[in-house]
């Protein structure tokens, strides 16, 4: 490795990020080269003192972070909160398709199946005109709580 | 591909394709329709039973009539349309239709035709509110007689 090579990766190495390999090779240069071994220990003063001076700062905006770190994590929590809760239309659309269902069932109710005991509301019936052909027909009305009657009396 | 509205609300899909369902299966001409309800009575002397599926309406028969024993043999209800004729099959070769005439209001107006195979037992124009009961009464069955209970809605 020469002086330019060596001088291209020793800010890598001071980063920690060389291979294994590469520094090993730049160490076995810096052994025999005075000048890049006083760059290599420059750099590396400068990167201990950055990381110091880093953590430092970070140790001063430790709480001011936190604090914006409790706020963000509260804002996705919201977000998340927000998702898995549903709307009002969600949680009421239950209520129409309900209802569909029953008229549904009412609209195609099987025709002639047994219902509920006769419960007529008026027994009130104009008979406009009746007659039968091989029949005699009576009216028989008993009253306004009784259902009128066509008697159908059949001819012998 | 779902719209904006069904991706927020996925839960409101299945409600409105209901609807539409509702929609398009509610017949157009509803209030034009009759519901007719035809129960054939056997009426004899032939025990002193009387069914109790007639509920309310068994006091009035036993007061009406002179026969000790009633039994519902048959009920059925049509859904027709005003000027179409619905047909109620009746015990023996007996057949009854009904067609709803044009009417006011909550009136009801029933053309009924009772027929004997080819005879014509009763032809008869009835007019009542909805909701209200008629009896036909009369053509022998067995050893007794049939009781129609009709009511129209």
């Amino acid at each position: 490795m020469d002086c330019g090579a060596a001088l291209g990766v020793i800010e890598a190495k001071a980063d920690g990020l060389l291979p294994r390999e590469e520094a090993a090779e730049l160490a076995g240069h810096l052994a025999g080269c005075p000048a890049c071994a006083a760059e290599d220990a420059a750099i590396s003063a400068a990167g201990s003192a950055l990381r110091a001076l880093t953590g430092i700062r970070a140790m001063e905006k430790g709480p001011a972070l936190d604090a914006m770190w409790t706020r963000v994590r509260a804002g996705i929590e919201e977000g998340r909160e927000a998702r898995r809760r549903p709307s009002w239309i969600a949680r009421w659309a239950w209520i129409p398709a309900a209802g569909a269902l029953a008229v549904l069932a009412l609209l195609f109710y099987p025709p002639g199946t047994d219902r509920s005991p006769f419960h007529p509301s008026t027994f009130d019936v104009a008979v406009e005109d009746v007659e039968s052909e091989v029949a005699t027909v009576a009216l028989v009305d008993k009253g306004e709580d009784l259902p009128r009657v066509i008697w159908i009396i059949e001819d012998a | 591909m779902p719209s904006a509205a069904s991706r927020k609300y996925p839960g409101i899909r299945a409600p409105l394709l209901l609807l539409l369902l509702l929609l398009a299966a509610v017949p157009s001409g509803a209030a034009d329709t009759v519901s007719v309800d035809v129960a054939t009575v056997y009426a004899s002397n032939e025990g002193t039973s009387i069914d109790p599926a007639l509920g309310t309406i068994r006091g009035k028969l036993h007061s009406m009539f002179n026969y000790t024993s009633y039994r519902m043999l048959d009920r059925k209800r049509r859904t027709i349309s005003v000027g179409e004729a619905g047909e109620f099959e009746l015990p023996g070769r007996r057949t009854m239709r009904a067609t709803p005439l044009p009417a006011q209001g909550d009136k009801v107006r029933l053309s009924i035709q009772i027929s004997d195979g080819p005879r014509k037992l009763l032809t008869t124009t009835l007019g009542l509110r909805r909701g209200g009961m008629v009896l036909v009464g009369g053509p022998s069955h067995q050893a007794g007689v049939l009781i129609l209970i009709i009511s129209a809605e």
